[in-house]
């Protein structure tokens, strides 16, 4: 307790620097949040990635995110467009007509209905209808027949902003197969209220949290808890903003799962906090005579060990989780394993040194 | 052994438990693994004996055999059934939030909708865009900020505008729930297996589509308008000689067909036939009837009843080029819309012979509504055709009367009444209906064709299978070696008790799987990762236990109070630490969706579990430790 002055000076370093970096690089949002349109892609061999951001540059959607996506021979692309913009749907369209045309040269087609998301061609006969229909299917088009009857003679293409990138990056590597592996769209709105709901929620915990703990400790603990909670989030998020884009192959944005994290990380954090919280208690029943600094000191020293351990087996499988969870689990797990190092040295070092302080501050005894 | 004796029979009850709602998922695992072995030797053949297919057409074939064959074999279903239910991004699939588009449906229901209506209706859509605020709000702050009145493009005169919204509110939640109707019997009817399908908020529908190839093809079924029609139902006279000579052809072509390609299934039939030589029988001679059965057998009724579980065969008869050729080209069979209980307690449909082509279609029908007969209070419903309906119903009515008109929505029959008499005003209603909840169901239905308020996509997700299964191995994987790191550094550093503790671990890690299993929870990549982190911390008990155990050795008691001890006074810091965590965890599943719900559900389930496990499991093996006066051993 003593050296506290020293943790202070240590934590509100990091803050500082994280709050600092959120401030003026700001924290990114995944599509979860922003909204947008995401796909990621799985070649059956390696991929040069430079080679394939500018091939992507070349095809009008203007700023599209390239990234490598667990491994080699994957990729994730992102936009934040959620429609193709209208420069670019002729583009499509001559596409499109040029594959009908290699495919059945002279085939008499008609466009019977063609709207922002898609075209409605009509052909003279099912066969053909048929052929194109999974041709363009090939190709990367999502297309569909208008009708499963064997009178049908009409299909639909999509205009959709995933397609038309597969559709290029298939026509580009033509030797180099690839497969989809997710696709993901999300409207403006469903991320404005994500973002709120995410607030919301990690807020919410918190005062749950303190309601729980004002009962069962005395209040300025609960606060104490909380604050410690706060710093934790803190430094946890500022860090994601220091470290985006420094750490290579690592996502650190901020998505529906990392938020899951965050909330976790208060549940959790909270556990260590409660543990020396809970010997405090026990030893000023036990040594009323003793200062309130002395108390504390003695029973953080006494639940060092178990601090340490039950901090330890998690981050171990932390661990586990970033290097096999895969792609999907990586930011998730990332932010767990800040937070948890954080939240120990935080139920250590912050939480009990803030109850102490106000006790000082306010030379109030405080007893249960 | 005596004062442990509960607490044993107690563990052993849940791990019992546990294995037994198991059993299901690991059944699912095994028929998988052979229903892919069987379809990559068919896919082989396939390849050889027709080269020209596609891969496209080859992949369809093979899923929908797949398909077919994990829904038709009552084991492998039952087993589905009762799996652990894999969430879309471990087994691949489309999820989407669909919208309904308010500002259409208020334009519909506007009266004399003027270029001013529009345009502010168009201000108000764009906003509602941004807003979390309400179409039909904004429209009325708009409209009174302009100084218009809503009466003069929605209800009568004398309404007052906070009336009238209400009413709009109310149309707008119908439509939803229309909307869904259509929705789920649409998916139904495309051949999804476990399809989900919610209404989330005011008027958000989510649809989960698990193991969806084209996603194009799905949106359209679901974006689609309803198609409702009115067709006749073939009498008896022509439907039934159509059905013999189907079921003729049919006897014929398997009776070549079993013997060339299937000789296993007849060598099991041999032994079956020894107890029920008529039925077997029957059923070779009559294929078509053994499974559609007549509702009259003597044929003046030209329905029949088919099992569910025999759906897919009669269809795959029907689909038969053989039997395709006995069917006239302007016929069709459809199914009804619901199931009757049959006397063995199965689902049965009854399957009518209709005219292909439709006399009427949806678009005449203004509106339903559902009501009770005043005279016999039995269930109706009423419907209004516009003018131009009007008078061609009244001609169908006319020239049909004594037929059957079927009312058909999107390619099921809801309900076939006979036609009493000449319907000239274009109101008609259907009666013949069971109870108020179907005949509600059928004014949602008929309205659904008449006025389909359009759904946007706001949302899509979609997930290719290879990814979902590379979760699933990167998630077990993470499982496998959680549990190998925690409990190695468990062993090494609490020696005796640490074994313990990982025995705990395990029975922790099958509770928290046999409870997903046992309440059809859904598991998904978060969710696994959610067990993974359970592990690091379901030992958080046992060391805080520990840690004061070997505390209280220190000062000098004896095993058996230092165990008591230990236990006693880690209980309110385990209790206190561990409600929090759970609380964050309710916030979390209300909060969260789909995949983050899954990992919300996994981490609660796994505080009770490991609390369990370290509270009860591990304590009582201490117990039986102590009263047989083995050491205990804290490291």
């Amino acid at each position: 307790m003593s050296k506290r002055t020293t943790f202070y000076v240590v934590s509100s370093a990091i803050l500082l620097i994280g709050l600092l970096n959120i401030l003026f690089r700001g924290l990114q949002f995944g599509i979860d949040f922003k909204g947008g349109t995401e796909v990621a892609i799985q070649f059956e061999k390696p991929i040069d990635i430079a080679k394939i951001r500018n091939e992507i540059d070349k095809i009008g959607l203007g700023n599209v995110e390239v990234k490598t996506f667990g491994g080699s021979t994957g990729i994730l692309l992102r936009t934040e467009l959620q429609e193709l913009p209208s420069n670019v749907i002729p583009k499509v369209k001559s596409r499109i007509e040029t594959i009908i045309a290699n495919t059945l040269p002279g085939v008499n087609k008609k466009i019977i209905d063609s709207t922002q998301n898609s075209i409605t061609y009509n052909f003279p006969d099912n066969q053909s209808a048929e052929i194109i229909n999974n041709k363009l299917f090939e190709a990367g088009f999502q297309t569909v027949k208008v009708s499963e009857e064997q009178s049908n003679t009409a299909i639909i293409v999509r205009l959709g902003i995933s397609d038309w990138i597969k559709e290029n990056l298939a026509e580009k590597f033509k030797d180099n197969p690839f497969n989809v592996l997710k696709e993901d769209k999300v409207g403006p709105k469903v991320g404005k209220e994500l973002k709120t709901d995410a607030v919301i929620a990690v807020m919410l915990s918190l005062i749950v949290i303190l309601i729980y703990l004002g009962f069962r400790f005395k209040f300025t603990f609960a606060l104490g808890a909380v604050i410690a909670l706060f710093h934790d989030i803190l430094i946890t998020l500022g860090l994601f903003a220091v470290l985006y884009g420094v750490i290579p192959g690592l996502n650190l944005e901020i998505t529906v799962s990392v938020v899951a994290a965050f909330l976790t990380l208060v549940g959790y954090s909270i556990n260590d906090t409660v543990i020396v919280f809970d010997r405090v208690r026990e030893q000023m029943k036990l040594h009323k005579s003793l200062s309130l600094e002395e108390n504390m000191n003695r029973a953080i020293n006494k639940t060092m060990s178990r601090t340490l351990i039950t901090g330890f087996t998690t981050i171990l499988t932390i661990i586990i989780l970033l290097i096999f969870g895969g792609e999907v689990l990586r930011g998730f797990a990332f932010a767990l394993f800040i937070g948890m190092i954080t939240g120990t040295y935080s139920s250590i070092f912050v939480a009990s040194a803030f109850v102490l302080e106000v006790a000082n501050r306010t030379n109030r005894k405080i007893e249960f | 052994m005596k004062e442990i004796r509960f607490r044993l029979l107690l563990v052993l009850g849940f791990i019992a438990l546990s294995v037994y709602l198991l059993i299901p998922t690991y059944k699912d695992y095994r028929n998988n693994q052979i229903v892919t072995k069987q379809l990559s030797t068919l896919e082989d053949s396939l390849k050889k004996s027709n080269p020209d297919l596609s891969a496209i057409q080859i992949k369809e074939f093979i899923n929908n055999k797949r398909d077919s064959i994990l829904s038709n074999n009552p084991d492998y279903r039952a087993a589905r059934e009762k799996r652990v239910k894999l969430g879309l991004d471990l087994q691949g699939g489309m999820y989407l939030v669909m919208e309904v588009n308010t500002a259409k449906l208020l334009e519909k229901l506007a009266k004399d909708p003027d270029d001013q209506f529009n345009e502010i209706l168009k201000e108000a859509e764009a906003e509602s865009k941004i807003s979390d605020e309400n179409v039909v709000s904004i429209l009325a702050r708009k409209m009174s900020e302009k100084g218009i009145r809503l009466s003069r493009y929605f209800g009568s005169i004398r309404e007052d505008d906070d009336k009238i919204i209400s009413r709009l509110l109310e149309q707008e939640a119908d439509a939803v729930t229309r909307a869904i109707e259509i929705i789920r019997n649409r998916v139904d009817q495309y051949g999804v297996s476990e399809p989900n399908i919610q209404k989330q908020g005011s008027r958000r529908i989510v649809i989960e589509l698990p193991g969806i190839a084209r996603e194009e093809e799905a949106k359209r079924l679901l974006q689609g308008r309803a198609l409702l029609e009115f067709r006749l139902v073939k009498d008896a006279d022509i439907a039934i000689p159509i059905m013999k000579r189907i079921d003729e052809v049919l006897a014929a072509s398997l009776r070549g067909d079993t013997i060339s390609l299937d000789t296993t299934k007849t060598a099991k039939a041999d032994t079956a036939k020894q107890q029920n030589l008529t039925e077997e029988q029957f059923a070779k001679e009559h294929p078509f009837f053994a499974i559609a059965r007549l509702i009259d057998p003597q044929g003046r009724i030209p329905d029949a009843f088919v099992k569910e579980t025999d759906r897919q065969k009669l269809n795959a008869y029907l689909e038969r080029p053989e039997v395709k050729k006995v069917i006239p080209d302007n016929i069709e069979f459809l199914y009804d819309a619901r199931p009757e209980k049959g006397p063995d307690g199965a689902n049965y449909y009854r399957l009518y012979i209709l005219n292909k082509n439709p006399e009427l279609t949806g678009g005449v029908i203004v509106d339903a509504q559902s009501n009770i007969d005043p005279t016999t209070s039995a269930p109706i419903v009423t419907m209004q055709m516009n003018s131009e309906g009007a008078r061609e119903w009244a001609r169908i009515t006319g020239s049909n009367i004594g037929k059957r008109c079927a009312i058909v929505l999107d390619g099921v029959v809801y309900s076939a009444p006979v036609i009493q008499n000449k319907i000239p005003s274009g109101n008609s209603q259907i009666s013949g209906i069971p109870n108020l909840d179907e005949a509600k169901l059928l004014e949602i239905v008929l309205k659904a064709g008449a006025l389909p308020a359009p759904v946007d996509i706001i949302e899509q997700r979609s997930v290719g299978p290879s990814l979902g299964q590379d979760s699933i191995k990167q998630g077990s994987n993470s499982v496998l070696f959680g549990y190998l790191l925690v409990a190695l550094f468990m062993a090494f550093y609490y020696k005796k008790a640490g074994t313990i503790a990982d025995l705990g671990l395990i029975v922790t890690v099958l509770l928290i799987l046999g409870v997903l299993a046992g309440f059809q929870a859904t598991l998904t990549l978060p969710g696994i990762a959610g067990i993974v982190l359970t592990m690091g911390m379901a030992v958080d008990a046992n060391v805080i236990i520990y840690e004061r155990i070997r505390e209280e050795l220190a000062t000098g008691k004896t095993d058996r109070a230092a165990v008591d001890a230990g236990f006693k006074h880690s209980f309110s810091a385990i209790f206190d630490s561990n409600i929090t965590t759970f609380f964050t965890g309710i916030i979390l599943y209300q909060f969260g969706s789909g995949p983050v719900q899954g990992f919300a559900l996994t981490l609660m389930i796994g505080i009770i579990t490991s609390l369990f496990s370290a509270l009860v499991l591990v304590r009582m093996i201490f117990d039986y430790m102590l009263s047989k006066g083995y050491k205990i051993n804290v490291g």
